[in-house]
């Protein structure tokens, strides 16, 4: 025990000391911080695009259609310059259209507007404009036309010009909660969705960064012969053993800071978001951390413990294979790829968290440790699914051990080219 | 016989096809310093490692300081420095040094005072520079030698194990590595090297074990070893290239058996039942210049030319000494 001691405390401090460590534990909050607040401030920005209603009217129809979108697309966007509106006859379309295409490349316009017979019939309206990509744009222009049409049918039907427009003024925002077996959470459905992701994308992240340099690190103690003087003074097992802790108890410390400190930046969020200028409304309302039940913290916490130990006894066993850098990706694949494979199902489940698909991975050992917890923060997870992914990783974690330990011990003083899948095989048996 | 650092009972240890050892014993005595001598691929470094616990013997057994070789505890009184030298090199030579003593179970107090005063005997801290706070791969590799060899001896190991120690080093650091040898003997520890070099061996050694293909051609005392070869050697010295003359006194069957021909000097084991009278009156008639002429005991050099031959030494036996 005092020897992994030993092992354990110069993996770690050597880590925990190097600038690598440093720059990615301090900026890293910062990195993840920009990408949560950018997409919040830009959705702020160009909520409705200030240039939205520069538009041309082309009023095919022979109605007041045209009038009617005109002021209600002014009424609904006051900062932007009015629509034009062009009335026309239905043969000079074609020409209007090449008018007022000249007329938004030459910036008198953002785009135009086509009103013809097909929208009173309220089939389709056509938009050509620099924002026609922009979905919140045209389902603006859109929903205008639509209530203008709406309001132009009801009066026609003979009613009260200022009543219509009352009782079509309709407009709808969807606020949304989830419900769970315990009940409502007070985090809307889509702050989980993203906590969910957040989480089990920090979980690959952390994996494939440490198991990685896990990894390297065998082989570079292998390839400085470091490897021979410390398994004279102790055994394999006990130096792989050290490592992995060592390696993974960098991984906890580092995700510790993180939490403090995105906990910390939560807190002070407002004077942050402000400072990008986002609306005081969008900061207050939509960020809430999603709680996490006591229990469901355990579980996250072991499913990370033994997924990282699955996957870094894996890594040092590769690292341990090869001698040199060469070998070392091509070696790596496989274990890559079972990493890989976890992820892969990540948008599948995120969309349909209790689908079998989901309860098959999130069973599987090597897939569990990062889709049980996305499953856990968006849905409640019965809890023998809970415990069954657990017992699952944990035996896939004992078996990982058992054959890394036994390529590590064999594979740690081979030098030479990669092993064959029937030398490695020999190697297992033979240690 | 209670009085050994090492005990090989009958070990062998094989590799897929190759038998790397073969039913090897030996005994090393304590406070002695002990030769493992045998051209490349004979087997030396898988012994070490099996002695060292690193790789497991398929049969026979190992006593280390009166104890089984893998009792706890003993790997803690054995210093190892392999072959192939290497540290951590992105880490700084104290922290590294530390490291290695930990290992060996010296606390952390006990093993900063050993550095410093090891780093000072090496001249690795001086009074302009401390090479203890820097890493190990700003250090020359004569210096990075240096850290390895503390490194092998921080815990005070009562047995100490060199494998190839004189491979790759100049002639200063070789001399200085032949002083720490002698200095641990007189320190009363026990001291194994491997070589092939027999110079150093038969100036440094108590003992040798020659190894040839995995298997033990001859132990003992190197005084023993040589005196049971008797005293039919002799060593010749001549002014100037030996002459078409000496050449053909020399190459005379009659008077020599075999001859170590360095150019001006010779060792050269007499002939059954040749005269080395004969030999002299013979080299000086054609010509020669002696300016030594002197019966001696072979040399381990000439015992194992002799006892392994060009035979023992065979193309692709695995890598490892």
């Amino acid at each position: 025990m005092g020897k992994t001691w030993v092992v354990f405390k110069r993996e770690y401090l050597e880590r925990v000391r190097s600038k690598w460590f440093l720059i990615a534990t301090f900026l890293g909050p910062v990195f993840f911080g920009f990408i949560a607040v950018v997409p919040i401030v830009m959705a702020a920005k160009t909520k409705t695009s200030t240039q939205l209603a520069n538009v041309i009217i082309l009023d095919a129809t022979g109605t007041e259609l045209g009038n009617r979108v005109a002021k209600t697309l002014e009424n609904n966007n006051p900062n932007s310059p009015a629509p034009r509106v062009r009335t026309i006859k239905a043969e000079q379309v074609v020409e209007a259209e090449a008018t007022a295409t000249a007329d938004v490349i030459g910036r008198q316009a953002i785009g135009y507007v086509v009103l013809d017979a097909n929208t009173i019939a309220g089939k389709e309206l056509r938009y050509a404009g620099r924002n026609a990509t922009s979905l919140l744009d045209v389902q603006s222009i859109t929903s205008a036309t639509r209530q203008s049409l709406l309001t132009m049918r009801l009066e026609g039907e003979g009613l009260n010009a200022q009543r219509v427009t009352m009782l079509t003024n309709v407009r709808l925002e969807a606020k949304t909660e989830k419900i769970d077996d315990r009940g409502k959470e007070k985090a809307s459905g889509l702050t989980s969705l993203f906590f969910g992701y957040a989480i089990s994308f920090l979980l690959y992240i952390m994996i494939a960064i440490y198991g990685q340099s896990i990894m390297r690190g065998v082989l570079e103690e292998k390839t400085n012969r470091v490897a021979e003087v410390v398994v004279a003074s102790v055994k394999p097992d006990v130096l792989l053993a050290g490592k992995i802790l060592g390696s993974g108890f960098v991984a906890l410390t580092q995700v510790t800071a993180w939490i403090v400190m995105a906990v910390t930046m939560y807190f002070v969020r407002v004077p942050i978001l402000k400072a990008f200028g986002a609306a005081p409304a969008m900061v207050g309302g939509s960020l809430k951390i999603p709680s996490v039940a006591p229990l469901v913290g355990v579980a996250l916490v072991l499913l990370f413990i033994f997924g990282f130990i699955f996957y870094a006894s894996l890594f040092a066993a590769v690292g341990s294979m090869v001698s040199n850098q060469e070998d070392i990706q091509g070696a790596a694949t496989p274990v890559m790829m079972m990493l890989v494979s976890s992820i892969i199902f990540m948008q599948s489940v995120l969309l349909n968290p209790s689908s079998t698909l989901a309860q098959v991975v999130s069973l599987l050992p090597f897939s569990a440790p990062i889709m049980m917890p996305m499953r856990m923060a968006i849905v409640a997870v019965p809890w023998y699914e809970i415990i069954g992914s657990l017992v699952s990783v944990g035996l896939g974690c004992a078996a990982a051990i058992w054959l890394s330990a036994r390529i590590y011990r064999v594979g740690l003083l081979m030098y030479g080219k990669r092993p064959t899948i029937k030398e490695l095989t020999r190697w297992i048996r033979m240690a | 016989m209670a009085d050994l650092a090492v005990r090989i009972d009958g070990i062998s240890k094989r590799f897929a096809a190759t038998l790397a050892v073969n039913n090897l014993s030996l005994s090393v005595p304590r406070g002695s310093v002990y030769g493992l001598l045998g051209p490349n691929g004979a087997g030396k470094t898988t012994t070490i490692r099996m002695i060292l616990d690193i790789i497991v013997p398929d049969s026979g057994t190992i006593e280390l300081l009166g104890q089984p070789h893998r009792a706890t505890g003993v790997s803690n009184r054995v210093g190892y420095l392999p072959e192939e030298r290497g540290l951590y090199k992105k880490m700084q030579v104290r922290r590294v040094l530390k490291f290695l003593a930990e290992l060996k179970g010296v606390d952390a107090k006990t093993a900063d005072k050993r550095i410093s005063v090891w780093l000072e005997r090496f001249s690795l801290k001086t009074a302009e520079k401390d090479w203890g706070n820097s890493k190990v791969d700003e250090l020359s590799r004569g210096m990075q030698q240096k850290v390895q060899f503390i490194g092998t001896l921080l815990h005070e190991p009562d047995l100490v194990i060199l494998d190839e120690p004189f491979s790759g080093l100049d002639p200063i650091n070789s001399q200085a590595l032949k002083d720490a040898i002698v200095d641990l003997k007189h320190a009363g520890k026990t001291v194994i090297f491997s070589t092939h070099l027999m110079d150093n061996a038969e100036r440094l050694c108590d003992s040798v074990c020659i190894v040839a293909r995995g298997e033990k051609v001859l132990d003992g005392e190197v005084k023993a070893v040589k005196a049971e070869r008797g005293t039919r050697n002799v060593a010749l010295s001549i002014d100037g290239d030996a002459s078409g003359g000496v050449r053909a006194v020399l190459d005379d069957p009659k008077l020599v058996a075999r001859m170590d021909d360095q150019n001006r000097f010779f060792e050269i084991e007499l002939a059954p039942k040749a005269d080395p009278q004969e030999l002299l009156k013979k080299v000086l008639a054609a010509g020669a210049s002696v300016r030594r002429f002197e019966m001696i005991s072979p040399s381990l050099h000439q015992i194992f030319l002799e006892r392994v031959g060009a035979t023992g030494v065979e193309e692709g036996m695995s890598g490892h000494g």
